[in-house]
């Protein structure tokens, strides 16, 4: 399994990366910003998390089934659900249903015709590619989709005089809140557009540096990136797409009637 | 049909034991409106009174059903508005909001709206529908092509009114179209609702809080106070001998009984 062209770092030479970490703690007090304790906290959950993640891969590259991989992808999904719902602050109304619903379609859709079709390895579950695979985009695609939740419920919001006046005029709940809809769809897809037209002269994206470092030849890194940016992409625009359509229909009655808010 | 059978003086809209009950953040059960019971002619203006919180906007949002009743009817040329299609019942049945509000455009974009809601070919500038409302309205064809955004508050106003009349409503809902207009524009206002009440054979129920239009224009009038009807009758009638200390201590408040200067 060890790869020859890597090299390996044993914990003395992590304990040199943690000074960067003791710098950074340092100039922050310098600073009196008085976020000392959570950087420091911060960085001790990472390194516990990420030792945590290491081991359970390792477990779930041993054994050679299927149901360890999908219920890690599911913990995955749940707990970036969670981060998002703490993260937003006015949620849309049924907010885990609607996110839910679509991530578990969107970023599944995609993960699977990514790992089946695109990149078509055997067995379809093998660990190696699927989890990370999927991380990047699930991982992407929340940030999209939290976007998309967090506007559409600030332009529902705002917009509620528009909206009412377009339904007083005899529109239906999809026309009078058109607008609010496209901009927030088009909130969400903003980052992901610039992070594709800025990759690779800004910063040279996690994945392919990755691969780079293990001995992958750049080329094929850089195609492996090249796919998990259309993925990525992908997903973002179809879970956001379902978010906005489901979203925005939360807010009405089937009566054509902007509910009240609070 | 239930329309030609009924001679001029029938009601169009009648609300029977009309009720409304909210649920406080606290979890109590609010009464909003309390067992309303009303009617309203064509060719009539009926006003509704009353103090802030007295429940007089959410009494004229079920009539068009931008809000639902807890218990009650609401008839509409004798039928049951709850039996009605919302987007039939909202050509008939047309609102103008407390607060104009212009769509992006010009002002005749803004009256094409409702055709384009319902899917409809928009009349153009020369068309009989545009004349008839800009004249309804007194507004001037010169107007169509500014933008609408720019017009004075007044001029909103009088474009909200002729965007509620274009698809031909039989009743006329008004909330509060005086709230944001100076004295000589609510004169103004006053005779054109009067104009179109009589030409448009129209049943036009008008909540406010303006004594003005209460006083010149109104044919029927209701006091409103804690979801309850306090006082009913022939406006300048119940206006000159109120009945009870509250509507006596409403019809006393300092900023009320201004007459509008020309």
């Amino acid at each position: 399994m060890s790869n020859p062209h890597i090299i390996p770092l044993d914990v003395i030479q992590l304990v040199y990366a943690y000074g960067l970490i003791l710098l950074s703690l340092a100039l922050a007090r310098l600073q009196q910003i008085g976020h000392e304790k959570q950087l420091l906290w911060a960085s001790i959950r990472m390194l516990f998390q990420l030792v945590a993640v290491g081991y359970l891969l390792h477990l779930v590259f041993a054994v050679n089934s299927p149901f360890p991989v999908i219920l890690m992808l599911l913990a995955m999904a749940g707990f970036s659900l969670q981060v998002a719902g703490s993260r937003i602050k006015k949620r849309i109304p049924n907010f885990y249903r609607v996110m839910g619903s679509s991530i578990f379609i969107g970023c599944g859709g995609v993960t699977f015709y990514f790992c089946l079709v695109v990149v078509g390895y055997t067995p379809w579950f093998d660990p190696r590619y699927l989890i990370p695979l999927a991380g990047m985009i699930v991982g992407n695609a929340m940030n999209g989709a939290s976007l998309a939740a967090e506007r559409l419920s600030a332009e529902m919001h705002e917009r509620r005089e528009e909206i009412e006046t377009a339904l007083c005029l005899g529109a239906t709940s999809r026309q009078s809140a058109d607008q609010a809809v496209r901009n927030a769809y088009s909130a969400s897809l903003r980052p992901t557009i610039n992070t594709m037209a800025a990759t690779g002269i800004v910063a040279l994206p996690g994945m392919m540096t990755g691969q780079i470092l293990s001995g992958t030849e750049p080329i094929v890194a850089v195609r492996y990136q090249i796919a998990i940016m259309c993925a990525i992409t992908g997903a973002v625009a179809i879970t956001s797409f379902l978010i906005v359509q489901q979203g925005y229909r939360c807010f009405f009655t089937d009566a054509h009637q902007l509910k009240g808010e609070g | 049909m239930n329309q030609q059978q009924k001679s001029g003086n029938d009601p169009i809209v009648e609300l029977i034991d009309v009720g409304v009950t909210k649920l406080s953040p606290t979890g109590q059960n609010v009464v909003i409106l309390d067992r309303i019971s009303f009617a309203a002619r064509p060719g009539e203006i009926t006003g509704i009174i009353g103090p802030s919180g007295s429940g007089k906007s959410t009494l004229i949002r079920l009539i068009n059903r931008l809000d639902e009743p807890s218990e009650g009817r609401i008839l509409l040329n004798d039928e049951n508005i709850s039996a009605i299609d919302p987007l039939l019942l909202r050509q008939k049945v047309a609102m103008v909001l407390q607060k104009p509000f212009m769509f992006e455009g010009t002002l005749l974009d803004n009256l094409q709206r409702p055709f384009l809601f319902r899917n409809l070919t928009p009349p153009s500038d020369e068309s009989i529908e545009i004349t008839r409302v800009l004249e309804l309205v007194q507004l001037s064809t010169e107007m169509l092509v500014r933008d609408a955004r720019s017009l004075s508050g007044g001029e909103q106003q009088r474009v909200n009114l002729a965007r509620a009349l274009i698809s031909h409503p039989q009743v006329l809902l008004l909330d509060e179209p005086t709230s944001s207009l100076d004295r000589p524009a609510t004169a103004r206002l006053a005779t054109t609702l009067h104009n179109i009440c009589s030409s448009e054979h129209l049943a036009i129920i008008v909540v406010t809080h303006d004594l003005y239009l209460a006083e010149h224009i109104v044919d029927h009038l209701i006091y409103l106070e804690q979801g309850k009807i306090m006082e009913e009758g022939a406006g300048t009638q119940i206006l000159a001998k109120p009945q009870t200390a509250a509507f006596r201590s409403f019809l006393t408040e300092p900023d009320r009984n201004k007459e509008p200067s020309s």
